[in-house]
């Protein structure tokens, strides 16, 4: 009966979520383009093959990398602060808490075309900051070497929110009688941040660790809007590269490759998580 | 509660920091709003000509635009609502009935929601853009709610499950002794009873659908038909030689305030939502 | 049947209500009768709409003949889609609407290196039948290329452009033939202190560094096949070298790596250099008030080695008809119009635009307004063509990745080639077009 209840939501979740990755493994092997009248025709290992040589693959994977690392970093750094911020009662502290969500709660693609502007050289109120500091104005979105960290900039206003919630609620799951047990002993604040809130919040990191650095390593609604891939691909994503290979290139069976070896590069990063934790975790006495 | 151990910071401190908190996080947006009053040339001129050059010019230019920025509301108010519904009447039976199990396969299917909502779902878009074109299901903003539905799910049982599970045995074994049905126990008993929860992801969902871009940017084509993110993704390609950049920020502040509005009315519901998910992953 | 429900009236006064009702009944019907002749025929007779997708700037350009044609035409009207200003973004949108199979449009106006995508993907509808026998005919040589792909004919094109090599009349007599001749020239003008720079060039990682490498590759005896071959050549190399040399010697500047036209242009126009490759619109603009080189600029073909033709790769964009238009007749009938002589003289006259009819070219009053025109038609009759491959965007992208590693010296010429190559082979492969497929 119970399994009855359950049924229609398991069977959309796996027409969803199950199905695609095996169609993929399938239309991998297979050439679906304009030569084959957008039909698919077996072709072995060809795409696979492509793969490995494909230069602009690797280059996408690594800045994937760089700019997933770089952002949920910054996130979880900027993400703790305004968690402790927030875990202290003071007034208006709920309204402060609602209005630090905004970010969140605004869609990507909405506020991508707003920090185009943002960023704009040379009319863009940072760049007008620092023209009347006396600084050059910096080609954000122009320059092939700045165009990445105007993204890290972008997703982070976004997703520090949620961020800041998750280890909120954390923070919120402490004992207090620790604090003033360790107040008692003579321990500073600064010290009952490293002894007792990092160590006890290292679960709730972990989770926004692993949830963030997933979204992170698939970031595709802000670069396509932003920076469409940026300068000469140099804010191109793995994402944005499948994305293109069938939507522009009409190359299904290679879009499906490369969004396989993304799914594979993620299950290491996944799991090279889930090594770094044990060892952290072992490390520490 | 105040159990921090930084709860010695000067007050001038906490609000400094929140002056910053704000600034960071509302600045943006009102940048945006302070450029879309501004006519071109003003917005050249920088902080000189605060005086004149107010406009409402683009907000009309939007407004009358082919299609008018209010179609690109509605679609996404459609979609939202309808996809919030579909999910809640799958989640709630399912996650009643995994709440009730206590076996390997409560276990298993736990692990692949948590799986799945992690799970960067832009990968997704080429398999969906196949069953589009092949059940003709493109341009339809009613079939759109199917995918949508299928990626909140998992979040949606999980939290949903979660709020059963919250609830105490006897009361369903009491309604159950009287000879209350299942369907008469949920409606009557258990719904009401985790209302809030209900609520709560709800509206997680109906974010979710205004936000999503890459399913909507392949399944819909019409420029009548666009939610809201891909609308703003053909505005944003759309400029010819000087951007109009007063223009776009008007979009941009049009399709952030019903959200915001969202945000603010259900504030509470919203963020005890993601606090749940937080805490129960 | 009311006065019946009435009831208890007078017998003579019963009639009158009644007749009343039923003229009004039968008023009511006739008018609504009418109102669904007048609706019916007015939905008949109203104008057939030919829907057109265009860049914004041709959309802009074109709009006083879509004006004038819908106000001449009664039953047939045009309506332009204005499109975005990016190349790339203009075939996203068609494309996101192709591939569902629900496109809004009768006409796409396409660049040259998208129809061979278009037609493979079965997008676009043949002309031949439409158009009568020798459709181009009245279109120089030139730009005749690009449109027939498998004998049949996919695009009739509306304007026309080609890689031009600039160079300055008052610093020397004659424009250099062979890329040795550039180079020599170069070198003593910079010594003599009368530029700065020797050679201009697009050299970013984007097409246009495509259409560069094209004409270098054929100066130097290759060519760029529809098949994707061609890259993995000693010429090939040559030419890789070439361009890379500039810079060693200092003939370009580093930053030309970072150069499209509106630098290249820039870099030109202030006097710093002494050659510079571009399109024919950097003409006008050079002729222009901000120029410091106005009426001191010659323009040619690009150079190449004795005993090769030199090459201008050609870029146009032109009318295609959508397979699934339900009114190819009259859409047939716009592209007429649009292409056709009096709307290329204003595209011409007006905007700058060159032209592909024989005629214009040789209407002396056409060329007394622009005189660039003479050499315009010469360098079409020399034209290079990017592939006319269907996988092209993807062959184009590999091509303009390693290319852009030998300008910025991280990759040995021959090496770079040879990769270029070697990843065209497989992309054809992987594609379902490798040998024997």
């Amino acid at each position: 009966m119970s399994l009855l209840l359950m049924a229609p939501a398991l069977l959309l979740l796996l027409a969803v979520f199950f199905w695609p990755m095996l169609d993929y493994a399938w239309l991998s092997l297979q050439a679906q383009t304009v030569f084959t009248g957008l039909k698919p025709v077996p072709v072995g290992l060809a795409n696979w093959e492509r793969l490995l040589g494909d230069g602009r693959f690797w280059q996408d994977a690594a800045q994937t990398l760089r700019f997933a690392v770089v952002s949920v970093g910054l996130e979880l750094l900027l993400g703790l602060a305004i968690a402790l911020l927030l875990h202290q009662s003071w007034r208006g502290r709920g309204l402060v808490r609602s209005l630090s969500l905004l970010p969140w709660a605004l869609p990507t693609t909405v506020m991508a075309l707003g920090w185009r502007w943002i960023l704009n050289d040379p009319n863009g109120p940072i760049n007008g900051v620092m023209q009347s500091l006396g600084l050059p104005s910096l080609p954000f979105l122009a320059s092939t070497q700045l165009a990445w960290l105007g993204v890290v900039l972008a997703d982070t206003w976004k997703t520090t929110p949620f961020v800041a919630l998750l280890l909120l609620a954390g923070l919120q799951m402490i004992p207090t009688d620790l604090y003033e047990a360790f107040a008692l002993e003579g321990g500073r604040p600064w010290q009952g941040l490293r002894r007792i809130t990092l160590p006890l919040l290292r679960p709730y990191v972990l989770i926004a660790l692993i949830f963030r650095l997933a979204q992170a390593l698939g970031v595709f609604d802000l670069v396509a809007v932003l920076t469409g891939g940026g300068p000469a691909s140099s804010t191109e994503t793995l994402a944005l590269y499948a994305y293109l290979n069938a939507m522009r290139f009409l190359d299904f069976g290679y879009s499906a490759t490369v969004m396989l070896g993304m799914f594979v590069l993620l299950l290491a990063s996944a799991l090279l998580l889930v090594l770094a934790q044990q060892r952290w975790q072992g490390a520490r006495p | 509660m105040s159990s921090s151990p930084l709860r010695q910071r000067p007050a001038l401190l906490r609000i400094s920091m929140v002056a910053l908190l704000l600034l960071w996080s509302l600045a943006p947006m009102l940048w945006q709003l302070y450029t879309s009053l501004r006519t071109p040339e003003s917005l050249l001129a920088g902080l000189a000509g605060l005086g004149g050059g107010w406009t409402l010019a683009n907000y009309s230019a939007v407004l009358q635009a082919d299609p008018p920025f209010g179609v690109y509301l509605l679609n996404s108010t459609v979609v939202g609502a309808l996809s919030t519904l579909l999910t809640l009447a799958l989640a709630i039976p399912c996650a009643y009935a995994l709440s009730r199990r206590s076996d390997l396969l409560k276990l298993v299917i736990g692990g692949g929601l948590l799986a799945a909502a992690v799970f960067p779902y832009v990968l997704l878009f080429l398999a969906l853009l196949q069953v589009a074109r092949q059940l003709g299901l493109a341009n339809n903003l009613l079939a759109l709610c199917l995918p949508y539905a299928g990626l909140s799910l998992p979040l949606a049982v999980l939290l949903l499950q979660a709020a059963f599970a919250d609830l105490p045995v006897e009361l369903e074994e009491n309604a159950l002794l009287e000879g209350f049905s299942l369907g008469q126990r949920l409606r009557w008993i258990l719904l009401p009873l985790i209302g809030p929860a209900v609520v709560s992801t709800g509206l997680l969902v109906f974010l979710f659908s205004w936000n999503e871009f890459p399913i909507a940017l392949t399944w819909l084509s019409r420029s009548e038909l666009l939610t809201l993110a891909p609308a703003m993704a053909r505005i944003a390609g759309s400029s010819v030689f000087t951007v109009p950049h007063g223009a776009f920020a008007a979009a941009t502040v049009l399709g952030g305030v019903p959200l915001l509005a969202l945000l603010l009315i259900f504030q509470r519901q919203i963020v005890a939502g993601l606090t749940q998910g937080a805490i129960k992953g | 049947m009311q006065s019946a429900a009435l009831g208890g009236s007078e017998p003579g006064r019963d009639l009158r209500p009644a007749a009343r009702q039923a003229w009004f009944a039968v008023g009511l019907g006739l008018g609504l009768a009418l109102a669904l002749l007048w609706g019916g025929l007015a939905w008949a007779s109203r104008p057939t709409t030919v829907r057109l997708l265009m860049p914004a700037p041709f959309a802009d350009a074109t709009a006083e003949l879509v004006e004038s044609f819908n106000r001449e035409h009664r039953g047939l009207r045009i309506a332009v889609t204005r499109g975005p200003f990016e190349t790339e973004s203009v075939s996203d949108l068609a494309i996101s609407s192709l591939l569902l199979g629900d496109s809004p449009y009768d006409l796409l106006l396409m660049d040259v290196t998208w129809t061979a995508k278009y037609a493979a993907a079965g997008w676009l509808l043949p002309l031949d039948d439409w158009l009568g026998p020798e459709p181009l005919a009245p279109l120089v040589a030139g730009a005749w290329a690009g449109n027939i792909i498998d004998g049949k004919l996919w695009r009739v094109p509306m304007v026309a452009d080609m890689g031009l090599l600039y160079w300055r009349t008052d610093l020397m007599a004659a424009p250099p033939r062979t890329p040795t001749e550039l180079v020599a020239i170069s070198e003593r003008l910079q010594r003599q202190g009368k530029v700065r720079w020797g050679y201009v060039w697009q050299g970013r990682q984007y097409e246009g560094l495509s259409c560069v490498f094209l004409e270098m590759l054929r100066g130097f005896g290759g060519n760029w096949e529809s098949s994707g071959e061609g890259l993995g050549t000693p010429a090939a190399t040559k030419a890789a070298s070439w361009l890379r040399q500039l810079i060693v010697k200092g003939i370009s500047p580093a930053a030309v790596a970072n150069f499209a036209e509106p630098e290249a242009l820039q870099s030109f126009e202030a006097g710093e250099a002494a050659f510079m490759r571009n399109w024919p619109y950097a003409w006008q603009e050079l002729q222009g008030p901000s120029s410091r080189v106005a009426g001191k600029v010659g323009v040619t073909m690009m150079v190449a080695e004795v005993g090769e033709p030199p090459a201008a790769t050609q870029g146009s964009w032109g009318l295609s008809v959508l397979a699934g238009s339900r009114h190819p007749a009259e859409a047939v009938q716009v592209l007429q119009a649009l292409t056709g002589e009096a709307s290329q003289r204003l595209l011409v006259q007006r905007w700058g635009y060159s032209p592909t009819l024989t005629a214009l070219f040789d209407d002396p009053a056409l060329v007394a307004e622009r005189p660039l025109l003479p050499i315009l038609q010469n360098a079409l009759e020399s034209v290079a063509l990017r592939p006319l491959n269907p996988g092209y965007a993807q062959l184009s992208d590999i091509l303009q990745r390693q290319l852009s590693s030998v300008i910025t010296g991280e990759l040995e010429p021959a090496l770079a080639m040879e990769r270029a190559g070697r990843g065209s082979q497989l992309l054809l492969e992987a594609s379902g077009r490798g040998p024997g497929q």
